[in-house]
C-alpha cells in the first residue's frame, strides 16, 4: 500500500565558513585526520559500539568511508579528498589536511571569498609552475634501473601506515614484493601502445609477514580436499592447456527466467532439463579439449563430475575480482551462456601446478605471456592484514603513476616547507602588474600568500605528534624537528640531526630558524647539481603525479567552499 | 559519526588491556587454577582452564576487548598453544608502556625500542633452539635424560624456596591435579585400547591416510606412497608427505540423559605425526611427546598411541561412532562381511540442493489430470533412491548431513546401514582408501563412486552398557589401509569434558609443531631468561652508545628521536624486560615453588648474575636446563604414582609468534588515540549519558 504524502520545501540556509558549526565540524575533522599523519600518526578505532569489527587505522581512504560527515560542507571536501584517492590512492591525508588548514587560515582573513578566490588561483599556478619546471629544487628524476629509489618510494608508503604493524625487516620485505610485483606486470616488449598488467592479492590472514611471497601466474584458491583429486590434466599439447571461462552460474537452477511466472506440467522437470543443458555443454567441453574450466559462480555437482570423469579440472565459486585478470591473462572471453559456445571464448594456459602454501592449496595458472602476478600477502591479524592491502595496492598504484612521470618529490615535509618558501620569496618580487591583473591591493595579497604559505608549513608540522620544535633552513628551505623542551641556552646544531628526506645533515652548517615565525624570504637552493640524487641518506619520497594532484585538489575544493553561499536540501 | 579521544590523560585502551590480561595470571604455567565462570542473572556456570575458552565467557563489547580477542583467536587458530603467554605478556607489557608513557617516553620512541628489541631476542633466542633430530640422534650435545642422575632427588625435595638457588625455576611440571578419573585414564599398554569409563564418552577420529600436496617437513622422510594421484608429466606436483594435523571439527552431541552422559567428538586428518615419526625409536619419540605435554601427561600419552596406531599400522580403531538400536540391528546383520561403501558430501533427502543453487519461486505446475498426490512424490522419490543404492550393491553409507527419515527406514529394511552426520575429513579420509567417489546426489551415482574393502563392527559392547548411552551402540567402521584412529577421553565430571578436550589438542597441535619447526626451545622459562639477559646486554650496549648517532636504526621515526633515544632506550628496553621478568616470576609462584613474586624474583636476580658472569648466556642456560634437568618433573601428589623425570621444551614458531602478537597488540593500542564510532550507534550515543564524552559531526 503507498501513501501520498505532501512535499517539503526545500531548505535553504547560508553557508558561510564562518558559522559555528560549519567551523567547528571543519576542525573536529582536520583534528582527527592532522593526528594521523605521517610515520608516527596515531590510530583511530573504526567500528559500530556495538560489539563489530574494530578497523585500526591511519589511512585516508578508510578513515573517510569510515566517517560519516553530515554537514554538507564536510561532504563537499571529504567527496573531493575521495575523488582524489580513487585516482592517484597516495597523498590523501596530505589533500584533506591542506584543504581544511587553507579554509582555517582564509576564515580569519576576513577578505571576500571572491579576492581570495583569485589570489588563491594565482599562487596554485606558481606552486604548480615551479613543481614542473626544471628548475624545481624538492624533485627528484627516478631511476629506474636501481631499485633504491624505488624503493624509498615504496617504504615511504608503507612505514608512514604504521597500522600495518611491520618492522624494519620486514617492511624492506613487503617493499621489495611490491616492487617484484610491479616489474611482473611490465611488459617485456614496449610497442606503442603499452598496457600494464595486473597483480592480484591474494589474502592469507593470520600468518607472518615474511611468509608473504609473489607469483607469476594468477593464483586460485581452492579447498585442500579437492588438490589430490585434480589431476591429471588433458592438454592440447604439452605447454597448451585450452581453458574455458564461464561467469554465469553454472549450478543449474533456470534463474534466468526473467519476471512473469513459468507454468510447467506436470511431470515436467525443469531442473532436470537443466541439468540435461549443462551436461550437453560438458560433451561440448570435452570435444573441444578443453583442460580447464573455471567459473565465477557455481558448477552443479553432476557437471563436475563429468568433467572429472573426462580430466577436466573444474574451479568454481572464484569470484569477480580474478574475472578480469583471468581473461587478460588467458585470452579467454567469459561465457554467459551454456550452449553454442564459439571456440574463439576459449583461452590458453601454458600450465598448471598446484602450489600448496603456508597451509593453504592453490590452483597456480601460468600463461603463455605473463602479465598477472599474484602477491600472497600475509599479516598477523585481521586489521594489521586490512591495513597492509591498502598500503601494497597504494604502493603498486604509484610505481604505475611514477612510471609514466618518472619524478619523485622530497618526503618528509621537506617538500611542503620548501614550496613555502620558494612561494614567499617569488611573492615578495612580483610585479605589481600580477595585482592589478587580479584586481587586488598588494597587501591583499601578501595576507592570502602568508595564508596559503602559513597552511603548507602546517601540513609539515603534522608531521610531528610528540611536541617537537619545527625548524627550517635558510639555504635549501627544508623541514627538520627538534625534540621539546630543549634548554634555552642550546644551540640549535646540536640538536637538529638531518632534515625530514634525510639529504641533509647538521654537519652542513646551516641557518635555522623555527619554521612559522616570520622571517626574510630567501631563494630556496636546489640541494645538489645532480638532479638524479642517488643519496643512501634519502629517507623518504613521494609521489609526483600524487601529490601534484592533491595540491590542485586542496586549493581548488578550499575555493569551491569559500565560494558557496548558500546550501539548498531537498527535505524529501 | 561520534568520536571520542582514548588517551586525554592516561591511555585509557592500555589500562583496558592491562585490565583485561589479569584475567588470565592464574592460567598460566604447569599448574593452572581452574576458574568457574558464572552469569548471576542465569546461575549459569562455566568451568574455563584456558585463555581461549575465558575470553569466550568473558564480556569484550569494548574496541579494545575485541581486538585482544581477535589476537587470542588468531593465535589459537594458528597454533593452538601459546595463548595464555600472549595474554599475560599483552598485559605485562601494556603496564609497562604505561609507566614509560608516565616518565614522557615519547610514543614513537616506544614503539622502535621495543619492536626492535623483541625483533633482536627473537633472533638470539634461536640460538636456544634445539634440533628434533640432534635430540635422539646427534651426539651428546643435549642428552636424553633417559637415565636418573645423582642430580635427580634433589631436585624432587626442591620445593621449598631456600633450595631455590639451586634450582632455576624448577615447577612441578606434569602435574594432573584433581582429575577425577578412574584409574581408565591411564593407557593400557596395548594401543588405543584405553579403557571407556562407561558413562562418560569422549570420541575423537584420527585418519591418516597417505595424501599428497602437503608440506615436505624433514628432508629425512621420503615421499609416501601415493595411491590417489597419478601423476602426469609436465605437472609438478609436490608429492611429499603431508605433515600436518587439521583440526577440522569438534563438537558435543548426544542428548542429555539419566546420567547426563556426553559423547564428544572431534576428527583431525592428514598424516599428523606417522610419517615424520618414522625416524623416531617409538621411545626416543615418547620422550619427545612428554617434555611437549606440560603437565598434561594422560592426554599426551594419547597423542603418543595415536602415532603409535598410524606408524605400525597396528590395530588402528577405525571410525567409532554411536547409531540407533536400529541401526545397530543392521550392523549386526553386516558384522564380518566386506562392504561397499557410498560417500555422500550433502544431505540425504529430496528437498535437498547443493549450495549455490537458488531456487525458482516462479514456477507453477499444471496437472492436466486429476488425482496426482504431492505425497506420492515423495514416496517415489525414497523409491528411486532405494532402487539406485540396491542396483548398484551398496551397504554402507557415509552422509554429511541429514537424512531423510522414511528413506531411513527403507535402508534399515533393507540391511543398508546409514551413518549420519559425519564430518567432511572423514569422509574424504574413507574416499582416500577405498575409492569411493564422494557425490552430493544419489543421482550421481555410478560405479566409479562406490568403493569397498570396508567392515563394521561392535566397538567393545561387552564393556558398554547400551542404558547409559540412551540405547545408542557404538560401532567402529574400518576400511582395508585406513590408519583412521579414533581416541577415546572419559571423565566422571561433565564440566572437566571440555578442559581435557582442549587439553587433548593443544598436545596433538604441540607435538605437531614440534615437527613442523624441526626443533624446540629448552622449556620452563629457559628462553625469558635468555631474553632477559640479552636485553641486559642491549641496555648496556645503549648507554655506552650513548653518545653516537643512531639515525639508521628507525626509519620511521621522527630525526629528533636519534637523539631521544640515548636519553629513553635503557628505560624502554627495560619495560621490554619487565614482561618476560613478570612472567618467570608468575610462573614460579603459580608452580608452587615460591610463596612470593618476590623470592622469584629474587632468584630470576640470582640467575641472571650468573649468565653475566659465565659470559655466553646460551651456554649457561642449556647447560642449566639441560644437564641438569632443572625443570624437570616432581610429583608431590600422591595420586600422580610417577615419579619420572622429565625434560621439558617449548614449541619454538608458537611461543614467538605468542610474543609478537602480544607486543604487536600493545604496539597498536598505544599508538591509538581515539575511538571513532560510526553507524546507528551515534544516535543511541547522542542521548546517552556518555555523549558528553564525544564530539560528534
Amino acid at each position: 500500500m503507498s501513501r501520498i504524502e505532501a512535499k517539503k520545501p526545500s531548505l535553504c540556509t547560508s553557508a558561510t565558513l564562518t558559522k559555528d558549526i560549519v567551523s567547528h565540524s571543519v576542525s573536529v575533522l582536520s583534528g582527527i585526520l592532522k593526528s594521523c599523519y605521517g610515520p608516527t600518526g596515531r590510530l583511530k578505532q573504526l567500528h559500530n559500539g556495538m560489539g563489530g569489527y574494530v578497523r585500526t587505522t591511519s589511512q585516508s581512504s578508510t578513515l573517510l568511508s569510515g566517517l560519516s560527515a553530515t554537514h554538507p560542507i564536510l561532504k563537499v571536501l571529504t567527496a573531493s579528498v575521495q575523488n582524489h584517492i580513487s585516482r592517484f590512492s597516495d597523498c590523501g591525508l596530505f589533500t584533506a589536511i591542506l584543504c581544511c588548514n587553507l579554509l582555517e587560515n582564509f576564515q580569519r582573513l576576513k577578505l571576500l571569498p571572491y579576492t581570495v578566490v583569485k589570489i588563491n588561483r594565482h599562487l596554485l599556478s606558481l606552486c604548480t609552475d615551479y613543481l614542473k619546471s626544471e628548475a624545481c629544487a624538492c624533485r627528484i628524476l627516478v631511476d629506474f634501473n636501481s631499485v633504491e629509489t624505488l624503493l624509498c618510494l615504496v617504504r615511504s608508503v608503507l612505514t608512514s601506515k604504521p597500522a600495518c604493524l611491520l618492522n624494519k625487516t620486514e617492511a624492506d620485505h613487503i617493499g621489495i614484493l611490491v616492487i617484484k610485483a610491479f616489474l611482473l606486470t611490465v611488459p617485456n616488449n614496449v610497442e606503442t601502445n603499452v598496457a600494464l598488467g595486473k597483480c592480484i592479492i591474494v589474502p592469507v590472514k593470520n600468518k607472518r609477514v615474511m611468509d608473504s611471497t609473489v607469483f607469476s601466474g594468477l593464483l586460485i584458491e581452492i579447498p585442500e580436499l579437492q588438490l589430490a583429486r585434480t589431476f591429471p590434466i588433458r592438454r592440447v599439447s604439452s605447454s597448451n592447456i585450452k581453458m574455458a571461462l564461464f561467469c554465469i552460474s553454472l549450478s543449474g537452477d533456470h534463474s534466468s527466467t526473467g519476471e512473469g511466472t513459468v507454468v510447467v506440467h506436470h511431470g515436467v522437470s525443469l531442473e532436470l532439463a537443466e541439468l540435461d543443458q549443462l551436461l550437453n555443454l560438458g560433451k561440448q567441453l570435452v570435444n573441444d579439449q578443453v583442460g580447464l574450466v573455471v567459473c565465477q559462480k557455481v558448477i552443479h555437482p553432476s557437471l563436475k563430475q563429468y568433467l572429472k570423469e573426462h580430466h577436466i579440472i573444474s574451479v568454481d565459486r572464484v569470484g569477480l575480482s580474478v574475472m578480469e585478470p583471468l581473461s587478460q591473462m588467458t585470452g579467454s572471453k567469459p561465457i554467459a551462456a551454456i550452449h553454442s559456445l564459439s571456440p574463439s571464448c576459449y583461452g590458453s594456459l601454458k600450465d598448471l601446478h598446484t602450489e600448496n602454501f603456508v597451509s593453504k592449496c592453490f590452483l597456480h595458472l601460468i600463461p603463455n605471456d605473463t602479465l598477472v602476478c599474484s602477491l600472497i600477502l600475509c599479516n598477523r591479524n585481521e586489521t594489521a592484514w586490512d591495513e597492509l592491502k591498502v598500503a601494497c595496492q597504494t604502493a603498486e598504484h604509484i610505481l604505475q603513476l611514477t612510471v609514466k612521470q618518472p619524478l619523485a618529490l622530497l618526503g618528509g615535509g621537506c617538500t611542503e616547507t620548501h614550496l613555502a618558501s620558494y612561494v614567499k620569496y617569488k611573492v615578495f618580487n612580483l610585479p605589481t602588474s600580477t595585482f592589478k591583473a587580479l584586481d587586488c591591493s598588494q597587501t591583499q595579497y601578501q595576507l592570502v600568500a602568508d595564508a596559503f604559505c602559513h597552511s603548507l608549513e602546517s601540513v609539515a608540522c603534522c608531521l610531528e605528534h610528540d611536541n617537537g620544535e619545527i625548524l627550517t633552513d635558510a639555504v635549501y628551505g627544508h623541514f627538520w624537528s627538534i625534540p621539546s623542551g630543549f634548554p634555552s641556552d642550546a644551540r640549535w646544531s646540536d640538536l637538529v640531526s638531518k632534515c625530514g628526506c634525510g639529504i641533509h645533515s647538521k654537519q652542513q652548517k646551516l641557518k635555522w630558524m623555527v619554521l612559522r615565525n616570520q622571517h626574510t624570504p630567501f631563494t630556496p637552493q636546489s640541494c645538489c647539481k645532480d638532479p638524479c640524487v642517488k643519496s643512501p641518506d634519502l629517507r623518504a619520497l613521494d609521489c609526483f603525479a600524487a601529490k601534484c594532484s592533491g595540491l590542485q585538489v586542496a586549493v581548488e575544493t578550499a575555493n569551491l567552499i569559500l565560494d558557496l553561499s548558500y546550501i539548498i536540501e531537498d527535505q524529501n | 559519526m561520534a568520536f571520542r579521544n582514548v588517551n586525554r590523560r592516561r591511555h585509557v585502551g592500555l589500562q583496558q588491556l592491562s585490565s583485561l590480561a589479569s584475567t588470565g595470571r592464574t592460567l598460566l604455567g604447569p599448574l593452572k587454577s581452574y576458574k568457574f565462570i558464572v552469569n548471576e542473572s542465569t546461575n549459569e556456570s562455566v568451568l574455563a582452564c584456558s585463555v581461549v575458552r575465558l575470553l569466550e565467557s568473558l564480556d569484550l563489547t569494548s574496541a579494545v576487548g575485541q581486538l585482544l580477542n581477535e589476537t587470542i583467536q588468531a593465535q589459537s587458530k594458528e597454533y593452538k598453544t601459546g595463548t595464555t603467554t600472549l595474554l599475560f605478556l599483552a598485559g605485562a607489557w601494556s603496564s609497562a608502556v604505561l609507566e614509560c608513557l608516565q616518565q614522557n617516553v615519547p610514543v614513537p620512541v616506544i614503539v622502535s625500542v621495543m619492536s626492535e628489541g623483541l625483533h633482536s631476542c627473537s633472533e638470539r633466542a634461536k640460538c636456544l633452539q634445539v634440533s628434533v633430530h640432534d635430540l635422539y640422534k646427534g651426539p651428546d650435545s643435549v642428552p636424553i635424560p633417559s637415565n636418573f642422575n645423582s642430580a635427580r632427588p634433589q631436585i624432587s625435595e626442591n620445593k621449598t624456596p631456600s633450595a631455590a638457588s639451586t634450582s632455576f625455576l624448577n615447577p612441578s611440571m606434569h602435574l594432573h591435579k584433581d582429575v577425577p578419573v578412574t584409574e581408565d585414564e591411564c593407557v593400557p599398554e596395548g594401543p588405543c585400547s584405553h579403557q571407556a569409563n562407561t558413562c562418560d564418552l569422549h570420541n575423537r577420529y584420527f585418519c591418516s591416510p597417505t595424501y599428497a600436496a602437503g608440506r615436505q617437513m624433514h628432508s629425512a622422510v621420503g615421499p609416501v606412497g601415493d595411491k590417489t594421484m597419478l601423476s602426469i608429466p609436465g605437472t609438478s606436483l609436490i608429492t611429499s608427505s603431508c605433515n600436518k594435523i587439521k583440526l577440522t571439527h569438534s563438537r558435543h552431541f548426544n542428548a542429555v540423559g539419566k546420567k547426563c552422559s556426553l559423547l564428544h567428538v572431534g576428527s583431525f586428518q592428514g598424516n599428523p605425526i606417522g610419517p615424520s615419526a618414522h625416524c623416531y625409536e617409538y621411545k626416543d619419540f615418547g620422550q619427545l611427546a612428554m617434555a611437549l605435554s606440560h603437565g598434561n601427561q594422560s592426554s599426551m600419552k594419547l597423542v603418543q598411541d595415536i602415532v603409535r596406531c598410524q606408524q605400525w599400522k597396528t590395530n588402528p580403531t577405525g571410525y567409532v561412532t554411536s547409531v540407533s538400536p536400529e541401526n545397530a540391528a543392521v550392523t549386526k546383520q553386516l558384522k564380518g562381511q566386506l562392504l561397499q561403501i557410498l560417500l555422500v558430501d550433502g544431505d540425504l533427502s529430496e528437498k535437498y540442493r547443493h549450495l549455490g543453487f537458488n531456487r525458482p519461486t516462479n514456477v507453477k505446475t499444471v496437472s492436466e489430470s486429476l488425482g496426482v498426490q504431492e505425497s506420492s512424490s515423495g514416496c517415489s522419490w525414497t523409491s528411486r533412491m532405494l532402487d539406485i543404492l540396491m542396483q548398484s550393491e551398496v551397504n554402507l553409507i557415509l552422509v554429511k548431513g541429514n537424512v531423510c527419515e522414511h528413506l531411513m527406514e527403507r535402508c534399515i529394511l533393507n540391511n543398508i546401514l546409514i551413518i549420519n552426520p559425519v564430518t567432511q575429513n572423514v569422509l574424504y579420509a574413507f574416499a582416500r582408501v577405498t575409492g569411493a567417489k564422494p557425490v552430493t546426489y544419489l543421482t550421481q551415482v555410478n560405479s566409479q563412486c562406490v568403493g569397498g574393502g570396508v567392515w563394521v563392527d561392535f566397538w567393545r559392547i561387552g564393556e558398554l552398557s547400551t542404558e547409559e548411552l540412551e540405547s545408542r551402540m557404538l560401532i567402529s567402521i574400518k576400511a582395508e589401509g585406513s590408519t583412521l584412529v579414533t581416541a577415546v577421553l572419559s571423565s566422571t565430571v561433565i564440566s572437566k569434558m571440555q578442559v581435557i578436550d582442549d587439553q587433548f589438542w593443544t598436545c596433538a597441535y604441540r607435538l605437531q609443531h614440534a615437527l613442523t619447526d624441526g626443533k624446540v626451545f629448552p622449556g620452563g622459562g629457559a628462553v625469558e631468561l635468555f631474553c632477559l639477559s640479552h636485553v641486559q646486554k642491549l641496555v648496556d650496549q645503549a648507554l655506552n652508545q650513548a653518545n653516537k648517532n643512531s639515525a639508521g636504526e628507525f626509519h620511521s621515526a621522527p630525526c629528533w628521536m636519534a637523539e631521544s633515544l640515548a636519553e629513553f632506550k635503557p628505560l624502554v628496553l627495560k619495560a621490554l624486560a619487565s614482561g618476560w621478568h613478570k612472567y618467570l616470576s608468575t610462573v614460579m609462584c603459580n608452580s608452587a615453588n615460591f610463596t612470593s613474586e618476590f623470592e622469584a624474583s629474587i632468584s630470576i636476580k640470582h640467575h641472571l648474575k650468573k649468565v653475566t658472569v659465565c659470559g655466553s648466556p646460551s651456554a649457561y642456560i642449556l647447560q642449566e636446563f639441560n644437564l641438569r634437568e632443572v625443570v624437570g618433573k616432581v610429583g608431590p601428589d600422591p595420586l600422580t604414582k610417577c615419579t619420572e623425570f622429565v625434560q621439558v621444551y617449548d614449541n619454538v614458531t608458537a611461543k614467538l609468534e605468542a610474543w609478537r602478537r602480544a607486543l604487536d597488540l600493545v604496539l597498536l593500542v598505544l599508538q591509538t588515540d581515539s575511538e571513532i564510532i560510526t553507524g546507528p550507534k551515534r544516535n543511541e550515543l547522542l542521548s546517552s549519558p556518555l555523549s558528553s564524552e564525544f564530539v560528534f559531526i
